[in-house]
């Protein structure tokens, strides 16, 4: 079954993923997409490597931008953007990438032991996930918000509410009503992510550059500064299991793809954290656990789509798709009729693991050296990537619209401290709430007892109070600690 | 100075309007011939395949098998372009705004370009498209978990009967094929039950699989897995005989219920398009589905080819705007 051929086709895809990944605009979603026609005519073991390889490289790849320019390459790197480049600005761009190096291969690798391990059990346990069920777990998605508020949850929350409504612009996904369109046919299938996320992370930050001007050339450490030592990523395990296990467990659920793990990772490390205050300047812990909680996706979601031939997202939908061209009919038959095949898909999951160490530190060699090229070159460069990424997304050129406001209204929220994420995080889950939870009404006939009489959603609903609870006597205690110098002052 | 005084006598002597009039002609007459050449030459650049549903279902895969063997049998490549929202609505849209040239083309089917433009106001109408090539049609097939307290269609609709709403099945979109064809069979049966919709046939089933939900009826390359496995249990198919695949399940009418939906895969262009162009698409369709690579590749992905050109396509599809006015009427 083993070829030299599959490895060097796993090897070619991961390549060609983490080039894809890193450019902002080129989804991994697309990357698949665009490559697995290609496949159908190819001999198995060659063609399956290569789009698992591409797979996971464009969401690795993702992160290098993230990273270096402050563009996620992919909706799934936004959280690693935050400390990522605060750590990158600071002239430490190497650590940063290695961090996120690290953190990704150590998530898909334990993501993928569980694959070969438990598949058929989790995904069992996966598939009793309803509506009601996936509700409760968008409803905790969104008290993420409140760890990256920065230092005011009020404006935490407004920017988030923002994204809500933001993201009500469209055809309602259940009646096919417009709404909000005004008419115009490219709004009706809503707001589009990537091209906004691309315009408030990347546009805005260079508008604010170029705002400095030539008043602070900021002059970085040429080299990228040191890489990341032993000490420092021993340090680092703890934080990226954790956050591996999320993803792991959120990437098993149909329907929640890696750009909602990483910020949930994200969150819960920083609750977990002792410093969260270093969240958001350039926490090696914050690059660790977004990026092992986007990574750990990628092989978990191959669970529900392989045992019952469900794709959790667009990628594993493609993916099912050249399973299928290939005679391998993903679903409850498939380890029976093609145990050999399937195994030795996995042993090309880890294998790729390691190729992939190989060839991120190659990548990374020669992207710390991008802090080089001076300010009045880099920025114009990436702002014409900014408006080639928006328009690849649909090939549409409105999206490059929605890009430049979302870099305007970036812009501005920057200069009144209004935070990001929140916004990108409300319109990312928002749509999949509303869905949920107009299911869970319908099946429940419009009653609310659905919420608590199916036992995991009456779990879920138990560990939400509790981690809302946490949240508020944490922050009770915090403005206690906080008062209590000023108290002495005034005495 | 000296050269405006020239200038000004050009023009008086006529010679820059020439010059200008001639420049404009030749302009216009080489747009006249771009025109002509482009229906001559017709593909000169990439065809556009667009997908109006979201990738994984059976309407990208088979876009993907189509546009992979397209181009030796246009001359040009084919490029898929998956463009999904709105149950359908936003990729068919599109293509209707887009250019009547032949460079972009709807992979549709009948509730996306005959049922709901009849029944909701949408931002394009039926005649916005004309039917190049039928690639096929499969039915549904109603099927249950296998827990459900109901096994044939008959204990289903007595089920119903006896617990009027009781009955929670999964559904596509509103007037999606799968919501139709329950709407019908509760129409003919005078029965109420209670579908969820999960906005794509994928979803669906992972409800029906999860316990969340108890029938459902979608393309048999959708369910015949989970029925050969156990999970589910297959009551009828929507269609007068049985399906190749699934030779077991008996045909709805057959059992006494008279839902009969087929679900054509097809290919449209925007109105407008001229004929040459129309035709020379629909040859190439010809072709292709008689490619034996094609054939292989829809084979695996349990489906079949009953093409029909652009004539028999477009008299069936006139035929199907009446029937589905019919099913709309039906249904309310």
């Amino acid at each position: 079954m083993f070829t030299v051929i599959t490895i060097v086709a796993a090897g070619t895809g991961l390549l060609a993923g983490i080039f894809v990944g890193a450019l902002p605009g080129l989804t991994a979603t697309m990357a698949v997409a665009v490559l697995a026609p290609f496949t159908f005519f190819i001999d198995v073991t060659i063609g399956i490597p290569f789009l698992l390889g591409v797979y996971k490289g464009a969401i690795y790849g993702g992160s290098i931008p993230a990273i270096t320019i402050n563009t996620p390459g992919t909706a799934a790197s936004a959280a690693t953007a935050i400390d990522g480049h605060a750590l990158a600005r600071r002239g430490r761009i190497r650590l940063a990438l290695e961090t996120s190096l690290f953190a990704s291969v150590l998530a898909d690798l334990l993501s993928t032991i569980v694959l070969i391990m438990v598949a058929a059990p989790l995904a069992s346990i996966a598939i009793r996930f309803g509506p009601p069920e996936f509700v409760l777990l968008y409803l905790f998605a969104l008290t993420m918000i409140a760890g990256v508020s920065g230092d005011d949850f009020v404006k935490g929350l407004f920017s988030a509410v923002a994204g809500l409504l933001l993201a009500v612009i469209g055809l309602d996904p259940m009646s096919g009503y417009q709404r909000f369109t005004f008419g115009v046919t490219e709004l009706m299938g809503g707001i589009s992510l990537v091209p906004l996320l691309i315009g408030m992370f990347a546009l805005s930050e260079i508008l604010i550059q170029a705002e400095k001007g030539r008043r602070t050339q900021e002059t970085v450490a040429g080299h990228g500064g040191k890489g990341l030592s032993w000490r420092q990523a021993r340090a680092l395990i703890p934080v990226s299991l954790r956050s591996s296990v999320v993803g792991t467990g959120l990437g098993a659920l149909p329907g929640l793809g890696a750009e909602i793990a990483c910020w949930i990772s994200y969150g819960l490390a920083k609750r977990r954290s002792k410093r969260p205050q270093r969240f958001g300047k350039g926490s090696l812990a914050g690059i660790s656990a977004a990026e092992a909680g986007n990574n750990a996706v990628v092989p978990a979601a191959l669970i529900p789509m392989m045992v019952f031939g469900i794709p959790g997202d667009t990628i594993t939908a493609v993916l099912l798709g050249a399973f299928m061209a290939h005679d391998l009919m993903p679903g409850p038959l498939l380890f029976e009729r093609s145990p050999v095949l399937i195994y030795s898909f996995f042993a090309v999951l880890i294998l790729t693991n390691i190729l992939l160490i190989a060839f991120g530190l190659f990548a990374i060699r020669h992207m710390r050296h991008i802090t080089r090229i001076p300010p009045g070159l880099l920025y114009p460069a990436v702002t014409v990537l900014c408006f080639a990424g928006a328009f690849s997304v649909n090939n549409s050129s409105f999206d490059v619209v929605i890009m430049l406001a979302g870099g305007l209204i970036g812009y501005g929220m920057r200069k009144i401290d209004l935070p990001i994420p929140p916004l990108v995080i409300a319109l990312l889950l928002a749509s999949g709430l509303e869905n949920a939870l107009r299911q869970s009404l319908m099946l429940s006939g419009g009653t609310l007892d659905i919420f608590y009489t199916r036992p995991i959603a009456l779990t879920l609903m138990l560990l939400l109070g509790a981690s809302v609870s946490m949240l508020i006597w944490r922050q009770w205690n915090l403005r206690k600690s906080r008062s209590r110098p000023t108290k002495r002052v005034i005495q | 100075m000296k050269k405006f005084r020239m200038l000004k006598s050009a023009f008086r002597r006529g010679i820059v309007p020439t010059v200008i009039s001639s420049i404009l002609f030749a302009g216009l007459s080489a747009s006249g011939i771009a025109v002509a050449e482009s229906i001559e030459d017709f593909p000169s650049k990439p065809i556009r395949f667009v997908t109006p549903y979201p990738p994984g279902g059976s309407h990208s895969l088979h876009a993907g098998i189509i546009t992979t063997v397209a181009e030796p049998y246009f001359g040009q490549p084919m490029i898929s372009v998956i463009r999904s929202g709105g149950g359908g609505v936003v990729g068919a849209a599109n293509v209707a705004e887009a250019d009547p040239d032949g460079y972009t083309l709807l992979f549709g089917d009948p509730t996306i370009n005959s049922l709901r433009p009849q029944v909701e106001k949408l931002p394009f109408e039926i005649d916005d498209f004309v039917p190049v090539a039928r690639i096929n049609y499969s039915p549904a097939v109603f099927v249950a978990r296998a827990d459900a307290p109901f096994s044939t269609m008959e204990e289903m609709v007595q089920f119903a009967r006896d617990n009027p709403d009781d009955l929670i099945y999964s559904s596509d979109n509103v007037n999606g094929w799968t919501y139709t064809v329950f709407e019908l069979l509760k129409v003919k049966t005078g029965t109420t039950m209670r579908g969820v919709e999960f906005g794509g046939g994928g979803p669906a089933i992972t409800n029906l699989l999860g316990g969340n939900t108890m029938a459902y009826a979608g393309a048999p390359s959708v369910v015949a897995d989970h029925v050969e496995s156990g999970a589910l249990k297959a009551l009828c198919v929507t269609d007068n005989k049985p399906w190749p695949t699934m030779p077991d399940v008996k045909p709805c009418p057959e059992l006494g219920y008279d839902v009969v939906f087929q679900f054509w895969r097809g290919v449209l262009v925007p109105a407008k398009t001229p004929q040459p162009i129309i035709d020379k698409l629909s040859a190439g369709f010809a072709e292709l589905v008689k490619d034996k690579g094609f054939l292989r590749l829809i084979s695996s992905i349990n489906s079949k080819v009953d093409f029909a050109d652009h004539e028999t396509f477009s008299k069936l599809f006139a035929k199907e705007v009446e029937d589905m006015a019919a099913i709309a009427k039906s249904m309310e």
